[in-house]
């Protein structure tokens, strides 16, 4: 994951505010807590001479891209689909207790995480505890992957 | 439409599988393994041939029933991915025509399988494990490639109706291996992983310990125990454990009533062949053996397994059911299938379907016929067609059982 310091270095740095922020330091944290993106620092896009810096960014941010609004990334080549993540989840468990939480597919209609086509997918990481005002740091999920197939942003 | 499926990509049979069929062809709740199999299920299909020409599928099954006939040893093989109901065909046809029958159940589980099927040593459902068990002990067994989702559907994670709250207090893993792999990495808190030497020393430190002695890896082993007393326990003996124990099964054996003085312990097999067991169950059933039998000599030896009646030039006519000897067994003993009469049915080319001298294609258990495989545990279970094809392993063998 690239640093507010790494992002902040290739930006035009005139705190000019048209993004919305004070600083463009404060934007760069901001980038990084998906609060703002990129697109807000309309200069950057605008200007000719930050041309090189944007490739950079794109470049630098590409991880970020793939992350789900919770934080959680997914490395598909190295999930073998063996849904430990799905079963152990704490919302399926109380949500659908004699599906995933007893080990089999899904009961319910909108889970976190389904294994489909042979590797897990996120598709509503509205439940997911890390998610939303009252998060908490969960990791269950991560913690049981046998592959390493889970990440989270900020760890 | 939504198709309810059973995946016969291993032992864990697992029948909650959601096949998608229109538009976007989507498989729900298979693991990779078991995905790529309705996937790609159209990919590499073998075509009938007789040596090396391309037949219709009636005149491969007609040749390989006179080649059949005419043999005077034959020796049928494989038979591990094919479901019951042509397991007991392809035994009929052994039986008919005095043939060698064996599985790779006789180097991989088989002696496990049997000594459950005998009473031997305690064992249980996957269902049972599921709703009752507290430790659960991989022994030389690697779920993670071998079976994917055998931690997340029966053992460690689910919940049960006796196991409510969860692996973190409900559960307690122990995974024993020569080496640290994909499973022991999930041996986190709470949890035992012991690297033996030697199974036999781990198995001489249980019982030392029972019996209040001082052991090698008593500081593990005790704590095991421990966990034991609180609940019960299943081991899941993978093929590391079967040749960790270099031939002495009794050794494990005694072990495991021992134990069962002490609490209760079951054990199941793990890791193997979607209907291997099933092999075990129906040539037991008819024999009183699970594999290398001979319906020449009543009996089973060593000598029938089936490498070891390729390298001594026994038979001279093979029929390979749904497994790849070339691909699977060493070079010096497959080569020897060159030499003979070599008939495969395999939905798939595979190494063995390219030297053979006649290949019947056949249908893809589960995805494209039904019929009822073994689970790794005894339990019967039933698989659906997603797609129709009619050409079986069943019906291609009832055509060979009937011309023979
Ligand atoms: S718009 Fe860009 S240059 Fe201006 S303050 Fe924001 S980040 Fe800095
Ligand atoms: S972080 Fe926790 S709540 Fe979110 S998906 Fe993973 S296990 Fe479920
Ligand atoms: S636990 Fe890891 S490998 Fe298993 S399904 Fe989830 S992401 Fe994939
Ligand atoms: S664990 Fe085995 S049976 Fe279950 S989906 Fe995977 S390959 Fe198929």
């Amino acid at each position: 994951m690239p640093t507010p310091m790494e992002i902040f270095k290739l930006l035009p740095k005139t705190n000019c505010k048209i993004c919305g922020e004070q600083t463009c330091m404060s934007f760069a944290f901001k980038v990084i807590t998906r609060e703002r993106k990129l697109e807000d620092c309309k200069p950057l896009f605008d200007e000719e001479k930050y041309k090189k810096q944007l490739e950079e960014l794109i470049n630098l941010l590409e991880p970020l891209e793939k992350a789900t609004e919770t934080g959680l990334i997914v490395e598909e080549d190295l999930c073998t689909g063996c849904a430990n993540c799905v079963v152990v989840c704490p919302v399926h468990a109380s949500e659908d207790p004699y599906g995933m939480g007893s080990g089999k597919g899904p009961t319910i209609e909108n889970p976190i995480l389904l294994i489909e086509n042979g590797v897990v997918k996120v598709i509503n990481m509205l439940l997911c505890r890390r998610y939303g005002k009252e998060r908490i740091l969960c990791v269950a999920c991560r913690e049981n992957c046998p592959t390493d197939a889970i990440r989270f942003l900020e760890e | 439409m939504l198709i309810q499926a059973t995946c016969a990509g291993c032992a864990c049979l697992c029948d909650d599988i959601v096949v998608e069929k229109n538009g976007e062809f989507k498989v729900k709740n298979a693991c990779r393994r078991g995905a790529g199999i309705f996937l790609n299920y159209l990919e590499g299909r073998a075509k009938p041939s007789i040596n090396g020409e391309t037949s219709s599928l009636e005149e491969a099954i007609e040749r390989a029933s006179e080649i059949i006939a005419d043999s005077k040893k034959l020796a049928v093989y494989g038979m591990d991915t094919i479901t019951l109901e042509a397991q007991k065909l392809a035994i009929k046809i052994a039986e008919k025509t005095d043939a060698f029958i064996d599985d790779c159940s006789s180097f991989c589980l088989g002696n496990f399988v049997e000594a459950c099927l005998r009473g031997e040593i305690p064992t249980t459902t996957l269902d049972y494990v599921r709703d009752n068990a507290y430790v659960i002990i991989y022994w030389g067994a690697n779920p993670v490639h071998s079976s994917p989702r055998h931690m997340s559907r029966y053992s460690y994670f689910p919940r049960g109706k006796n196991r409510q709250r969860g692996y973190e207090e409900d559960r307690f893993l122990v995974v024993i291996d020569v080496r640290k792999d994909h499973t022991s990495k999930i041996v986190k808190k709470n949890e035992v992983f012991i690297e033996p030497e030697s199974d036999a020393e781990l198995i001489d430190s249980f019982v030392k310990i029972m019996e209040g002695k001082a052991a090698k890896y008593s500081g593990e082993v005790a704590g095991i125990l421990r966990e034991i007393k609180k609940g019960d326990a299943v081991v899941f003996g993978g093929l590391g454990l079967r040749y960790g124990l270099e031939g002495d099964f009794k050794k494990f054996y005694n072990l495991l009533r021992k134990l069962n003085e002490f609490s209760k312990v079951y054990f199941i097999p793990a890791g193997f062949h979607s209907n291997m067991r099933g092999f075990n169950e129906s040539l037991f059933e008819k024999t009183g053996y699970v594999n290398r039998y001979s319906f020449g000599e009543q009996t089973s030896r060593k000598e029938f397994e089936f490498s070891k009646l390729l390298t001594s030039s026994i038979p001279d006519t093979t029929l390979i059911i749904g497994s790849d000897p070339v691909n699977s067994l060493p070079f010096d003993v497959s080569m020897h299938l060159s030499k003979i009469n070599t008939i495969t049915i395999d939905p798939r080319r595979t190494f063995t379907t390219e030297i053979s001298d006649v290949v019947i294609p056949s249908s893809i258990s589960g995805v494209e016929n039904g019929g009822t495989m073994v689970r790794s545990d005894g339990v019967k279970i039933k698989l659906n067609s997603v797609f129709e094809n009619k050409f079986d392993d069943t019906y291609i063998l009832e055509r060979i059982l009937e011309r023979i």
